[in-house]
């Protein structure tokens, strides 16, 4: 179940060390531009916030509708460490990813024993607070006013008599998102390869089977969602660094459903669905951006697609397009829970 | 000051009470949080102020017909969206739920524009504006009083169209048992599409009277009004009707007396702390019963 | 053989993305202008506002032949009045190398998101509307604005409006929970001292309330003589509505984010005896602002508002500069900072415009009225 066959690896392996190359090589290509490594930094932001929420719908079969409010909590975690006291970012990070986690086990806790619809509800309900606290609470936040000014990310070697190298422009932010995306795809395939995964799988595919065997329900559903937490803070984080600004109308539910729709067009549960899904989203909004005005349709479209979109996807694609072959049987028949192949436990075939 | 808070918060409370019980209607039959619900409210007030300004139906006959366009609404919506994912767990349904949501804002965005629109006031009969009774510092003005009245009536008549009729008695078989109720010969399909234009009339009326009450309609109205008709559904219990009633006057309440008395800033945080802490402390609410965790928990 | 179409999916979609983003950058035979604003989701109306006036300026300069023989283009930029959208489209503009200046943005939030960008690429803005006094700090040299700032305004209501026109001392406050509206009220409550008014409460709102009988209630507990609508005209409508139901018959009061032709329509009969302070004045203007109120009237039938007036300056202003400089990003840039004093001001509709360091300009505040559903001159 952990090792990969040796055909696998010519043929998958080969084409994702081919993207790397390719992502890695992209910004000298001739016709590059800041806008477009804007994008693609936007891109690879929502690799890692998808990747954070796979693991609440696609590992453990919940739905998170707040997954905006650890978002939020990471971005101005770092947003204020830098304001009032300059943090180095590289310090930030691991403090953001506590932060979340604490949060989501604040939040998980006393709500993951609920049923999906009162999880999702309850979590809606709390991103929705967390951003009325953060409009709301303007000695602490500075509220709608914003935060202006946020430093740029910096590598800061003066202690150790080096020079401090500021990032300027697009061009550092592209190769930092490249190396925290690889990083958390590299945590996730670790993840899904420990008993940790394996014990979460087993609770997503049926869950008294899972406690038949031992496992303590709430334990790792509180792990998991924390986990995902910190990844929300986590991207919450970078993106207070790059975009130097925060307002907490940043922060509202349209984001959520907007990781949702990447995790759900990508494939719930696969590690290289989301990642695609993030890219196809994203992509699609810009291209709309572009689009719709030339064709003369009013720009709302753009998110009335979105919708739409979702609602197909659950008709015709449930499990998405790379889909997982145990999310795949869940959710073309609620009834049975016999599969025909052998359990893939959460592996792409 | 504490009474005239009181009229406002029975005020709001009723048109939650209204959201609220269609809400837990279709959870009654469908076991689905319907996000879309809050967006049959918005149609509700935006076809009447169509209906009124485009075509120039007088009030009283735009009324009852923007609730009748509702309950199509929420047949459609039933159809289409819902009914094609009966079998399929509930987390799809809950994601479409979310897509029609927001794709019937956008709708309503492109077709009625994103700008806040006022009611055509003048269509209101006339009297609205005349103060019926004042007592204590508190002026109660006929507008107040229709509002007040047409809840009551409406509140009535669910009761006994859900206790008395035999479309009634088949909501409450579906709601209890879909399997046995079919067994003993009820036409699931229809009964619970038949709920979903109760409530969709139901939630029609209270978008007409907020949108005229109120005076203001936004197509992103059905989002907040939504939510908070939610809690007030789960305070209540989800799957009571009279729970949903009395849930959405308390939150009114609550609201009007917290935003009064201490921060307006967090008046919608009240609801979304109110459904966070029911649900988690007594999640069958005041009347509910906990419903049991069926298979279909993905 | 999934994992294959979806790959190359994606590819399509990635590289038409990329696709997109190239044939933007077009050919550099006009000068190319980025006007950023919402131009759609709640704050629409504004946007549309700018386009009027930005459109009807475009068209005065191409008809008498562009600026020293080029046409002028605009680039519309739609920020949906989001700091998050607002980022991208300072990008895009930013990418652009034939975008040589940008109007805009409308909101603050959206100027103080996309300056960070506009300052990194060496690109003037100069919005039309943005009052919030911290973008001429975040602005760097940057930025420029043809309205006045936030503190003038609160300071002026405070210290002439209320106590002078109105004759009132005791005022309740109703403000909104964003940038605007707070710097508004923070100035307003410091300039209530040297006015000698005394601020009753202040009640804060979040966007898109609609019912505020609870807060209006317990503000009018302390009998204010008049209310202050700190924010715009949708929520300033409706709480004139439901004041005047809860018996309030004093006078309200509001700034340039209550100028709206909609306050008047949803407001009905409560909008009357509203007092507001605007940038720009049909009536107190001179004849060429009188002449532009006139032609505004004729193309697009409705009266002319404040927004669009500065938004025809903005790009005035602009046309003026890119003249003597030509199109050269720094160089405009450099020609605009060089309006700094009254003698070289430009001279536009809405009066005599000049730059401080930070890119602010003084301008005065007007004050107008509305009696009998009309606006109208207050002096």
């Amino acid at each position: 179940m952990g090792k990969l066959e040796p055909q696998n690896l010519t043929r998958g392996a080969k084409i994702r060390i081919g993207l790397l190359v390719f992502v890695l090589i992209l910004p000298v290509l001739p016709f590059m531009t800041d806008y477009l490594l804007h994008i693609a930094i936007l891109i690879f932001l929502y690799m890692i916030l998808a990747l954070g929420l796979n693991i609440v719908p696609g590992f453990n079969g919940l739905l998170d509708l707040g997954y905006v409010g650890f978002y939020g909590i990471g971005a101005y975690t770092s947003g204020l460490l830098t304001y009032h006291f300059g943090l180095s970012y590289w310090v930030i990070i691991p403090l953001a990813f506590i932060n979340g986690a604490i949060w989501g086990i604040l939040l998980g806790a006393p709500t993951l024993r609920l049923t999906g619809d009162y999880f999702a509800i309850v979590t809606f309900g709390f991103s929705e607070l967390v951003v009325l606290f953060l409009t709301n609470e303007i000695w602490l936040t500075r509220g709608p006013l914003g935060l202006p000014g946020i430093d740029v990310v910096s590598i800061d070697l003066t202690l150790f008599g080096g020079p401090k190298w500021e990032f300027v422009g697009e061009l550092p932010y592209y190769y930092l998102a490249i190396v925290m995306v690889l990083a958390t795809v590299f945590v996730m395939y670790r993840i899904q390869d420990s008993r940790l995964g394996r014990a979460w799988f087993a609770i997503r595919d049926d869950e008294v089977a899972a406690v038949s065997c031992g496992i303590n329900l709430l334990a790792y559903k509180v792990i998991a969602f924390s986990i995902s937490a910190a990844f929300g803070a986590v991207g919450g984080s970078f993106f207070a660094r790059w975009v130097t600004f925060l307002s907490p109308d940043m922060f509202k539910f349209w984001e959520s459903f907007l990781i949702l729709c990447m995790i759900v067009l990508g494939g719930m549960g696969n590690i290289w669905g989301v990642m695609i899904g993030a890219v196809i989203l994203v992509s699609l909004s810009e291209i709309l951006r572009e689009l719709l005005p030339l064709l003369g349709l009013p720009v709302e479209v753009r998110f009335l697609a979105f919708g739409l979109i979702m609602v197909l996807m659950m008709r015709y694609r449930p499990a998405g397009m790379l889909p997982i072959a145990a999310v795949a049987a869940q959710m073309r028949a609620g009834r049975t829970k016999r599969r025909k192949t052998k359990p893939a436990l959460g592996k792409k075939k | 000051m504490f009474l005239q808070q009181l009229v406002n918060g029975l005020t709001i409370g009723g048109i939650y009470a209204m959201i609220a019980v269609g809400y837990t209607m279709i959870y009654g039959v469908v076991q689905l949080i319907n996000f879309a619900h809050g967006e049959i409210y918005m149609l509700g007030a935006f076809f009447a102020v169509t209906f009124i300004s485009v075509l120039g139906i007088p009030f009283y006959a735009a009324f009852p017909l923007a609730m009748v366009c509702c309950a199509v609404c929420g047949v459609l919506l039933d159809i289409f969206a819902y009914r094609p994912l009966r079998q399929s767990p509930r987390l799809a349904a809950l994601i479409t739920a979310i897509g029609m949501s927001i794709f019937l804002q956008n709708l309503a965005m492109i077709i009625w524009g994103s700008r806040p629109k006022p009611f055509p006031q003048e269509a209101l009969p006339a009297y609205f504006e005349k103060t019926a009774a004042s007592f204590g510092g508190v002026n109660l003005s006929w507008f107040h009083l229709f509002i007040f009245g047409l809840t009551i009536v409406m509140m009535v008549g669910l009761n006994l169209i859900i206790k008395k009729t035999r479309w009634g008695r088949a909501m409450r078989a579906v709601a209890q048992n879909k399997t046995m109720a079919a067994l003993t010969g009820i036409n699931v399909n229809r009964v619970i599409s038949y709920t979903f234009a109760l409530a969709g009339a139901l939630g029609g009326a209270a978008g007409i009277m907020v949108g005229a009450f109120y005076n203001s309609l936004y197509p992103t109205m059905g989002y907040v009004a939504g939510v908070k008709a939610f809690a007030a559904a789960v305070l209540g219990g989800i799957g009571s009707v009279p729970g949903a009633m009395l849930g959405g006057v308390v939150l009114g309440v609550a609201e009007a007396l917290g935003a009064g008395y201490l921060s307006s800033l967090y008046r919608d945080g009240i609801s979304y702390a109110v459904m966070i802490i029911v649900i988690i402390l007594i999640p069958a609410g005041l009347f509910g019963r906990v419903l049991k965790e069926t298979k279909k928990s993905m | 053989m999934r994992n294959k179409r979806t790959l190359l999916f994606t590819g399509l979609v990635f590289g038409l993305a990329l696709v997109f983003g190239i044939t933007t950058s077009a050919m550099a035979e006009n000068i190319r202008i980025g006007v950023a604003s919402p131009y759609s989701g709640g704050a629409a109306g504004y946007g549309d506002n700018i386009k009027a006036g930005v459109n009807l300026k475009l068209k005065e300069i191409n008809d008498a032949g562009g600026i020293n023989g080029k046409k002028v283009e605009l680039v519309w930029g739609d920020d949906v009045c989001e700091p998050k959208e607002a980022g991208m489209v300072g990008a895009k503009f930013a990418a652009d190398k034939s975008i040589v200046a940008v109007i805009g943005h409308l909101c603050s939030s959206a100027t103080l998101a996309a300056m960070p960008i506009y300052v990194r690429a060496g690109l003037a803005a100069i919005s039309p509307t943005s009052t919030n006094v911290t973008i001429g700090d975040v602005g760097k040299g940057w930025f420029f604005r043809n309205c006045y700032t936030d503190d003038y305004q609160g300071q002026f209501l405070a210290s002439n409006v209320v106590p002078k026109l109105l004759g009132k001392n005791k005022v309740a406050i109703f403000y909104e929970n964003n940038d605007y509206a707070i710097g508004l009220k923070d100035s307003f409550m410091a300039g209530a001292k040297s006015g000698g008014v005394t601020v009753t409460g202040a009640e804060a709102y979040m966007k898109g309330t609609t019912d505020f009988t609870p807060q209006l209630t317990k503000l009018l507990v302390d009998k204010p003589e008049a209310i202050f609508l700190c924010g715009y005209y949708a929520e300033g409508a409706l709480i004139a509505g439901q004041a005047r139901k809860l018996g309030f018959n004093g006078p309200l009061f509001g700034a340039d984010g209550i100028d709206n032709e909609d306050y008047i329509k949803i407001g009905g009969k409560a909008a009357n005896n509203t007092y507001l302070t605007v940038p720009f004045l049909a009536d107190a203007a001179g004849p060429a602002g009188q002449d532009f109120a006139k032609r505004f009237k004729a193309t697009y039938g409705r009266d002319v508002d404040w927004m669009s007036a500065n938004a025809y300056d903005c790009l005035g202003i602009l046309a003026q500069v890119i003249a003597k400089t030509g199109p050269d990003r720094k160089k405009i840039r450099d020609g605009l900072a060089a309006i700094n004093s009254e003698a070289n001001g430009y001279k536009g509709i809405t009066g005599l415009t000049y730059f401080d360091k930070k890119g602010n300009c003084a301008k005065p505040a007007f004050v107008k009225m509305v009696k009998d559903g009309k606006f109208v001159s207050a002096e």
